[in-house]
């Protein structure tokens, strides 16, 4: 037995059998997680070692160097990036998208593991970072107090950050800007030199004092007590007392040579959040886990955590990336209902039958269900990507039902029983369906072997629409077969009673339709040549339109977030940082009234890790986080959108002449899938030539109209105090330098001397000059140096203070030294800005050993439309082979591949006039038309043949089919067309995104359709014909 | 004794198969598919792709007076389905096993 005629035979397997689809479905979509984009982490490695004392010159020579010449053989790399720096070494390596970054990580450890002995002795052991989305903060909290503000960091960490962790999924929760305890004992040089002491001996007596040490146990009687020597200090200011030499017989006390102070860290950072004080609570998660989730359950702790602080100490979400993400999703959501809707509605528009309707839109959900069951087993979330191939498959999963249906009712219409005509239509039309469903998988599966980053875009595009038809198929040829032959009885027209009376005017205006179509069709089959030439004008001309639209890689969307930063001549201190971060952030609230949280973050926290380690920070820099209403409250009242805001911060920020560098990047730059910018990568060993290139460079691209926030890569030369010791003179004093340098370090920067307890927390102490001797060159020159047999000198005696400028930052690409200049964007097209840079770079003077090449988000975009071209080309091949074998002839199929161009003049068309850029996210709808436009040729094309073997002439067939198959086509056509409108017109939060989709395939839909049902069969019968005359003139000369 | 030859639309299957049962036919044999076309009018059923519907087939011999009482049923089915193109022949017969 037949799978359709076993389904009507067992309506109960059948329906139970969808049922239990339709019940896992909804169970995976329960847990599926909610993201934006899906998990797109950038295949990376960083190899990070440390050479203490090293400059930036002899890490890039000694260290960086060696590590690039061996990791150059790593597989499937593809850049490698390098920054060398005073200290410290960082090597990126860039592996082409889909590798597996295990493996890769194993190959670099191997290649560490050989080169070891080749890098200099005090090198410490190189330790491999791999970087993972889950890095990016999801959520940020502030706090703000008055007279708690000293205990904060204390207070914070025990009841929010401990409490934040233990929520399922939070990774880690770490505290920025908080003051930290340390207990300071500032020694007086003068009286340390009076007294013969030194800092080291201070923290060695420190050290030896505030220790607890067990010292065995003693037998008392029948009693063994352990015994121990309590020494800790149980209040820091106890250390005073410590006597710290004997002179006379009389005891020098600590407090005699030096301040104690319990007290907070000399503070590098000042977080203010709207103008008050406070500290930020950075919240990331772990791998995999489900932002959103982790968000809500945050949200819901937090008024518990409020009660557990004094009341002076305000907690407050500064950031939640997990709202913008809610937001998209939800009103993409939305946009599938609508999708769903408009189906339904066309569906009933079309068939006027209720019942025939429900049985047609039943295969939406039990299609879409499998979706959601795939993207579960793979691990896929619900994001834009998932969402949106569910609003295109919503149009496309009906068609393969309402060709099954359509001839079920035509049998009815003769007489047949529902059972009976429910297994001989379906037997009639399961064939063809599958074959138009081959051609829909032709296209999408495709799809799911891009690589690269469009690989991660349409992979589950094409996974999904793929699975979602083949399934709709399978209900298609089961479900609705049994359902008809429950549901429908056989009815020849309407009746136009109760509800039915609507139907009635709908009847007259198809009708109508149908004969204005036929004498169309019959006007365009009989002028042919006219319709064809017109057609391909109107394809040329839309080539050239295609130099008029813009190209991008991905729309950026307003999640009413801004980030700024400002970095000023490199030796501001904090006080001066702190001034101009005050005033613009005032400037910033007085201008923009879309501010709702302005944070500021004044210099750099020595501990915030990964930041210090991979960007510039430091004293002199600003960064400003600010965060607007959602953008569709703004708009309501009238506000400004994101770019608006960011171009007025940028405007305010050039006028302050003591900022040398500044970027302002809206939609936060963290989302990295956002953010468009141009940049130029000048090659070069050269630092000055380079240099001069890199800036001639950014100043003619200030020129270019939409670009913003020129930046140059390398640092500033940076002044620098130095001590260079006099090596014969240090020896002829019995010191090396190592040693030298660490008294120097010692008083200038401190010795941890020991912990000290409380509460279970320990505190550093820290023994150093006092803040006052140590603030000139002369305090330096003045430290005492002491040899092994306690004979002292002058720093100055054997050393020399001077300043320099300090080579700054040196960065490699691919080995190669580099410059590199980005441009970011604002209201100007990715592709327009690249070439304009491309025109400006040819004018540019270019020195020898110097090469200029443009990099970033153009690099990318090139390499992914390259991507989706070949994909495009092997998509044709596949339809085609699909196509002939169906038709058994290659005309057909060529036939109805003339339908594609029109399709992408459309797109062009609808991108013209919306002014849309054309993006990635416009190339996916461009290249699903292909199968959906195909498959409107399929249908015309197929009947006419059928019309021609039933017997009628070329042109009669062609005009009979077209005017009979106009109501499918426009019927399946519009299910699409419509299911997209809403992604078209959309408005809601990250509409923006996925807008040129929905344009794309609406343009390009509608417009193929419309000349789609008059060129196919004008092209047909021009085929036909002259096939027709050969023959006939073949036939004469038999004769 | 009278042979019947139905000739009908596959979706008819059913109800022919239900007069034959309350006329008290016992003895039928079928062709599930068969391929023909009318005399007069009516559409071929082929089962290509351009006449894609397809006939079954019943030869059913009967007692003389079941014959009345089956092509009357017969013919007002196909009054109702005269797309379906059902047909009936009767022919006597001369002998059997």
């Amino acid at each position: 037995m037949k799978i359709y005629e076993t389904a009507v035979r067992k309506p109960v397997s059948t329906i139970l059998i969808f049922i239990g689809a339709i019940i896992l479905g909804l169970f995976s979509l329960n847990r599926l997680s909610v993201d934006l984009y899906p998990e797109m982490d950038l295949p990376a490695l960083s190899v990070l070692t440390t050479y203490a004392g090293a400059s930036a010159a002899d890490i890039e020579q000694n260290v960086t160097k060696v590590l690039e010449d061996q990791l150059n053989t790593v597989a499937n790399l593809k850049t490698m990036t390098s920054s060398s720096q005073d200290n410290m070494s960082v090597v990126t390596l860039e592996f082409e998208w889909g590798s597996n970054l295990d493996e890769a990580s194993n190959d670099v450890r191997d290649v560490l593991g050989r080169i070891e002995t080749y890098l200099p002795d005090n090198v410490d052991k190189p330790m491999i970072i791999k970087f993972n989305s889950s890095m990016i903060p999801i959520m940020f909290l502030y706090a703000t107090a008055d007279e708690s503000y000293n205990a904060l960091y204390k207070m914070l960490d025990e009841k929010v950050a401990n409490p934040i962790n233990r929520i399922n999924g939070v990774g880690a929760v770490s505290i920025s800007g908080s003051p930290t305890r340390e207990v300071q004992i500032n020694v007086d040089p003068q009286k340390l030199e009076a007294y013969g002491l030194t800092v080291e001996q201070i923290g060695q007596i420190i050290a030896q004092e505030n220790a607890n040490v067990p010292a065995g146990a003693i037998d008392i009687g029948s009693e063994r007590l352990s015994l121990r020597i309590e020494g800790e200090f149980p209040e820091s200011m106890l250390m005073k007392d410590i006597v710290v030499s004997n002179i006379n017989n009389k005891a020098v006390f600590l407090s005699d040579v030096a301040e104690v102070k319990d007290t907070v860290k000399t503070m590098t950072v000042e977080e203010t959040i709207n103008g008050e004080k406070g500290v930020r609570i950075i919240i990331q998660k772990q791998s995999g886990a489900n932002s959103v989730e982790i968000a809500q359950a945050v949200r819901k702790a937090l008024p518990e955590l409020r009660n557990t602080l004094p009341p002076d100490v305000k907690l407050e979400i500064l950031q939640d990336t997990s709202k913008h993400i809610t937001n998209s999703i939800n009103s993409l959501t939305e946009t599938v209902m609508y999708a769903f809707i408009f189906v339904v509605l066309v569906v009933l528009f079309f068939l006027g039958r209720w019942r025939a309707t429900f049985i047609i839109v039943l295969t939406i959900p039990v299609s879409l269900m499998a979706s959601f069951v795939y993207l579960l087993f793979t691990g896929g979330t619900i994001n834009i990507i998932s969402l949106s191939s569910l609003s295109i498959a919503i149009g496309m999963v009906v068609d393969d039902a309402i060709v099954v249906l359509e001839n079920i009712v035509q049998h009815l219409e003769r007489g047949a029983r529902p059972k009976d005509a429910a297994i001989y239509a379906t037997n009639e039309v399961w064939l063809a369906v599958l074959a138009t469903t081959l051609t829909v998988v032709a296209v999408f599966l495709p799809l799911t072997m891009a690589s690269g980053i469009a690989g991660i875009m349409f992979k589950p595009l094409g996974w999904i629409v793929s699975i979602t038809v083949v399934v709709s198929t399978i209900a298609a040829i089961t479900l609705t077969p049994m359902l008809s032959a429950r549901m429908l009885q056989f009815r020849a027209s309407h009746t136009y009673k109760g509800m039915g009376i609507i139907f009635k005017p709908i009847d007259r205006i198809l009708d109508k339709m149908d004969n204005a179509y036929a004498g169309l069709l019959t006007w365009a089959v009989r002028h042919r040549t006219t319709t064809i030439v017109t057609a391909f004008i109107i394809f040329v001309a839309s080539l050239a339109l295609l130099q008029l639209v813009p190209t991008e890689m991905f729309p950026t969307s307003d999640n009413g977030q801004i980030s700024a930063s400002v970095e000023l001549p490199v030796g501001a201190n904090l006080e001066q940082t702190r001034t101009i971060a005050h005033q613009l952030g005032n400037r910033f609230r007085e201008l923009c009234p879309e501010i709702t949280v302005l944070s500021i973050s004044a210099g750099a926290d020595d501990q915030a890790g990964f930041a210090a380690l991979f960007g510039n920070s430091g004293v002199n820099t600003i960064a400003f986080t600010v965060v607007m209403d959602d953008w569709s409250k703004r708009k309501e009242a009238g506000l400004r959108g994101m770019e608006a805001v960011a171009e007025e911060m940028r405007k305010e920020i050039a006028r302050y002449p003591e900022v040398v560098k500044y970027s302002v990047s809206p939609g936060g730059g963290g989302g990295g899938m956002s953010s468009n910018t141009v940049e130029v990568k000048v090659f070069g060993y050269d630092f000055n030539t380079s240099e001069r290139v890199a800036n001639a460079l950014a100043d003619s691209m200030r020129t270019i109209k939409g670009t913003r926030d020129i930046l140059l890569s390398r640092e500033e030369m940076r002044v620098e105090m130095q001590v260079d010791f006099d090596r014969e003179k240090l020896a002829r004093f019995g010191l090396n330098t190592a040693s030298a340098a660490m008294f120097v370090s010692n008083r200038i920067n401190g010795l941890t001397a020991s912990q000290y307890r409380e509460d279970g927390e320990e505190y550093d102490i820290i023994v150093r000059y006092g803040e006052q001797y140590r603030t000139s060159v002369e305090d330096v020159e003045n430290i005492m140096l002491y040899n092994n047999t306690g004979q002292s000198t002058r720093l100055k005696e054997v050393a020399k203070v001077v300043e320099r400028f300090s080579p700054p930052k040196i960065e490699h690409e691919n080995r190669q030294r580099v410059i590199t200049v980005s441009a970011a964007l604002s209201g100007a097209a990715l592709g327009d800005v690249a070439t304009a840079t491309a025109e400006k770079i040819r004018h540019l003077d270019i020195p020898e050993g110097i090469s200029v090449a443009i990099a970033g988000s153009v690099e990318d975009q090139q390499e992914a439309f390259t991507d989706l071209l070949t994909l495009l080309m092997l998509i044709i091949i596949l339809v085609y082979i699909v196509m002939a074998t169906q038709f058994e002839s290659f005309r057909m199929p060529f036939i109805i591949m003339l339908s594609v161009p029109f399709a992408f003049t459309g797109v062009f068309l609808a991108l013209w006039m919306t002014g849309t850029p054309l993006g990635m996210i416009a190339l996916i709808g461009a290249i699903m038309l292909v199968g959906i436009v195909v498959k409107n040729g399929i249908v015309i094309v197929d009947f006419t043949n059928l019309q021609r073997e039933r017997g009628l002439s070329i042109n009669q067939a062609v005009i009979t089919a077209g005017k009979s198959r106009l109501r499918p086509v426009l019927m399946t056509t519009l299910t699409t067309i419509l299911g997209m409108i809403p992604l078209a017109v959309g408005s809601g939060e990250g509409s923006e995104i996925w807008k040129p989709m929905g344009i794309a395939v609406v343009g390009g839909l509608t417009f193929s359709t419309l000349l789609t049902l008059l060129v196919i069969p004008a092209i047909y019968s021009a085929f036909g014909n002259r096939q027709l005359k050969k023959e006939r003139k073949a036939n004469r000369i038999n004769a | 004794m009278k042979a019947i030859f139905i000739v009908f639309g596959q979706t008819l299957n059913e109800p022919v198969l239900d007069i034959l049962d309350s006329e008290g036919v016992r003895g039928f044999t079928r062709w599930e598919e068969t391929f023909g076309r009318g005399s007069y009018k009516g559409e071929p059923h082929y089962g290509s792709h351009a006449w894609p519907t397809k006939n079954s087939s019943i030869l059913a011999v009967v007692q003389d007076y079941q014959v009345d009482g089956v092509m009357n049923r017969l013919r007002s089915l196909n009054q109702k389905a005269e797309a379906q193109g059902l047909n009936a022949f009767v022919w006597p017969i001369e002998g059997g096993l």
